[in-house]
């Protein structure tokens, strides 16, 4: 590892924080999904203990893997490359520190509301109004800290990663805001159908409008430096920047193709899911072509290796939501598995992947010490790498049996024997990914603890 | 382009103000203009505080209220419709069938049903893996049960009224002792289908389907011995079937298909004529009758033309 002089001026601590919380709320959004996948095999097991009921665990998962896990480790690395970008500091490591324990507060506070049955019951928006506020100020503290930094800057030029982090954190401010209609308190909804259209244009856009472009920064920032190359072409970086904001944002309704909205509405959502191909491999392109001919040096990486598969999972969950955009395709794979499916190679395949990859890559340069096991590193993402690939396999494979034997007829009741084996499969797959996080825990606590033998100042 | 910080963040910001208005505005102004649809009224208090039970306990990621144009299952007798969710808020569409949409679930099932499934789904449902609810209490499961038999609004209105009425005869007939409930059964069941016999012999892979449906379908409340004691039967009233006194009343395989096929509307029997097929029908009958009444009238006549597998 190369130490710049910037990196030995600065104290990292907003960085180091938002990193060790996403390695603890890893452990804790896995557990919940082991737990739910588990009550899915053994729906007796925790018979009568109302807080983790499948109902309250789901939403719990969810929150806490986007909100706890994936989020904070891709503004981890954040917190490290924009002012690396910049050639300046962080405009305050204070305002850091207090944006990363205001953050560690909302997502205790969203795990005990929703265990005690305290919900909005909108997917991807059920937080109760108080925790909406405190979500939207954590956001507003990144912004202002990231923002205050740019302006701060030595450097006149602007990378494609900066772009992607500002424009990702107002944005999701702005549309967690309006998808969470913040301005009714007292249900945080709109009515009828209006609520649907609201709430998933806002639920498409937690994937389109925060994972997709803090990973994106993550992927521009981590795949030249570890392939030592320059990035392959500027005029990709704007195509694929502004088309991601242009059609990502119209696409919500695409969930509702089968319910009774505007026609020309689902019109807009299917022809931009389709478009969502220009902006998806204007990205990928870019990264892919950057990285030709130059893979040992990702493999050497273990954070270029992970950021490097979370692009290919990308190329899959993006191809695969262009079709399932598709009515004839919806026709089979809504309200099934499938889309669980889809959902776990979306976020915990590509933007967990990047979000791991770009946490192991930020550890060296702001703990000082290289990572205190490769080994561990390297356990823990062939874990999430078949847990995941494995998720999506046999939750394919459920949704299928179930798409095609609902449109054969038959009733949900009689699909719940023909689906148990994958879900049995899906919670061993489950094992994998808990003991996956708890490794990576283990490493990531004993990188920022150790002492180096030899000194790498 | 040069990228300047400013051009991003308000680029970014003027492209979703643009997107929210094509997206979310105009739908808004064109949707919020719906009228009531022809089932629609306003929900009592009761039902309301239902719901915030169904939404506390996270009921709408299992169970969609949205029917399809594709779909057969339940609720399947109406497409959903946007006059229908004119007081939700918020709209509980659902995005996942892990159980059945629940649009039309008011009136499927009598209460007492209701409160023996939420209690523990597997009392009536063997095969179910939906979480027990028997933790709310009797007070908040009532409100529970107030909600869901009010889905599907006048329609649930309509077959909640019907579960009531023959709850009334099912429960007089059963209070009359056995020979005037199986009488008062049998009455219920047209002519035509108590004359008709199981038209199938009994053997021994009948036998074993007939075995297999049993424990996925009827176990729960018929019991694994068929006298009625499934774990179901404490909540239930009038009780479940006791087969293993129906011995020369005058069972036929005709009754047995008709009351599996049809169900007993009032009481805690459901229709089956949805999940199970013609032959699942006959041979969970017979097994009924073989192994639980001791006498069976498969195959004998009038049967017509031997069906061509049998050998």
């Amino acid at each position: 590892m190369t130490a710049s002089p910037e990196d030995n001026l600065q104290s990292h601590a907003t960085a180091k924080g938002f990193v060790l919380t996403s390695a603890c709320w890893m452990v804790v959004g896995t557990f919940m999904g082991l737990l739910g996948a588990t009550e899915l095999v053994a729906p007796d097991l925790t018979e009568n203990i109302s807080w983790i009921v499948f109902g309250r665990i789901r939403p719990v998962h969810v929150n806490i893997v986007l909100f706890g896990f994936v989020t904070p480790g891709l503004l981890g690395a954040a917190f490290y490359y924009v002012p690396r970008l910049l050639r300046t500091g962080i405009y305050s490591e204070k305002l850091g520190v207090v944006t990363v324990i205001a953050w560690n507060i909302t997502l205790v506070a969203v795990v005990i509301s929703l265990c005690l049955g305290y919900t909005q019951g909108r997917e991807y928006a059920e937080m109760i109004w108080p925790i909406d506020i405190m979500v939207v100020l954590a956001f507003s503290l990144v912004f202002v800290n990231l923002l205050m930094t740019v302006k701060n800057r030595q450097e006149p030029t602007l990378y494609v990663s900066v772009w992607y982090v500002l424009a990702g954190i107002i944005l999701t401010a702005t549309t967690y805001s309006l998808g969470n209609v913040i301005w009714r308190p007292d249900s945080g909804a709109l009515v009828g159908i209006p609520d649907a259209i609201i709430l998933w244009f806002y639920g498409h856009n937690v994937f389109g409008l925060l994972l997709t472009p803090l990973a994106a920064g993550v992927a521009y920032y981590v795949i030249p430096r570890v392939c030592r190359a320059p990035l392959y072409s500027h005029t990709l970086s704007l195509v694929g920047f502004w088309a991601l904001l242009v059609v990502y944002t119209h696409i919500g309704t695409h969930h509702l193709l089968q319910v009774p909205v505007p026609t020309w509405l689902k019109v807009i959502a299917i022809v931009d899911s389709i478009a969502m191909v220009i902006p998806v491999m204007a990205f990928l392109v870019n990264i892919w072509f950057t990285a030709r001919g130059r893979l040992g040096e990702i493999h050497a990486d273990i954070g270029g290796k992970f950021v490097f598969t979370g692009t290919i999972m990308y190329f899959f969950v993006s191809i695969q939501g262009s079709m399932m955009a598709l009515p004839d395709v919806q026709r089979v794979t809504h309200f099934n598995n499938w889309v669980v499916g889809h959902a776990h190679i979306g976020v915990f395949g590509f933007a967990g992947m990047i979000s791991l990859g770009g946490m192991y890559y930020v550890l060296p340069y702001i703990t000082g010490k290289p990572l205190y096991s490769r080994l561990l590193a390297d356990l823990q993402y062939w874990l999430v790498l078949i847990g995941m690939v494995g998720f999506t396999v046999v939750l394919t494979i459920a949704g299928l049996i179930q798409g095609n034997a609902w449109l054969n007829g038959e009733t949900v009741y009689r699909i719940l024997p023909e689906i148990h084996p994958y879900y049995v499969t899906r919670a061993a797959l489950g094992v994998m990914v808990f003991v996956s996080a708890m490794i990576g825990v283990v490493n990531i606590f004993a990188t920022f603890l150790y002492k180096p033998k030899e000194s790498v100042s | 382009m040069k990228m300047t910080y400013k051009a991003v963040v308000f680029g970014s910001l003027i492209i979703l103000a643009a997107v929210v208005g094509v997206v979310v505005v105009l739908p808004y102004v064109q949707t919020n203009r719906t009228t009531p649809s022809e089932i629609f009224r306003l929900r009592s208090g009761a039902e309301a505080a239902g719901r915030e039970i169904y939404i506390a306990n996270g009921c709408v990621y299992c169970h969609s209220q949205s029917i399809r144009t594709i779909d057969w299952g339940m609720g399947a007798e109406r497409i959903a419709q946007a006059g229908d969710y004119l007081q939700d808020h918020p709209i509980l569409l659902g995005s996942e069938r892990t159980g059945p949409d629940l649009s039309q679930e008011g009136g499927e099932h009598p209460d007492d049903w209701q409160s023996a499934h939420f209690t523990n789904p597997r009392y009536t449902r063997p095969l179910s893996i939906m979480p027990a609810f028997a933790f709310l209490g009797p007070e908040k499961m009532g409100r529970l049960i107030t909600y869901v038999q009010g889905l599907g609004f006048k329609d649930a209105d309509k077959r909640v009224q019907r579960q009531k009425k023959w709850k009334n005869a099912a429960i007089k007939a059963y209070e009359a002792g056995p020979e005037a409930n199986v009488k008062w059964l049998h009455e219920q069941i047209p002519e035509g289908w108590r004359r008709v016999p199981n038209p199938y012999p009994t053997r021994a892979a009948g036998l074993a389907r007939g075995h297999k449906i049993y424990q996925d379908f009827c176990f729960g409340c018929h019991g694994p011995i068929g006298d009625g004691m499934g774990p179901a039967q404490p909540y239930l009233y009038p009780p479940p079937l006791n087969f293993t006194i129906l011995k020369n009343r005058g069972i036929s395989g005709g009754i047995l298909y008709y009351q599996i096929m049809n169900g007993i509307t009032g009481t805690a029997m459901p229709y089956f004529k949805r999940e199970l097929e013609s032959e699942k029908i006959w041979d969970v009958g017979n097994y009924v009758a073989v192994n639980f009444i001791n006498q069976t009238d498969a195959d004998a006549d009038p049967k017509g033309i031997d069906a061509a597998y049998e050998p």
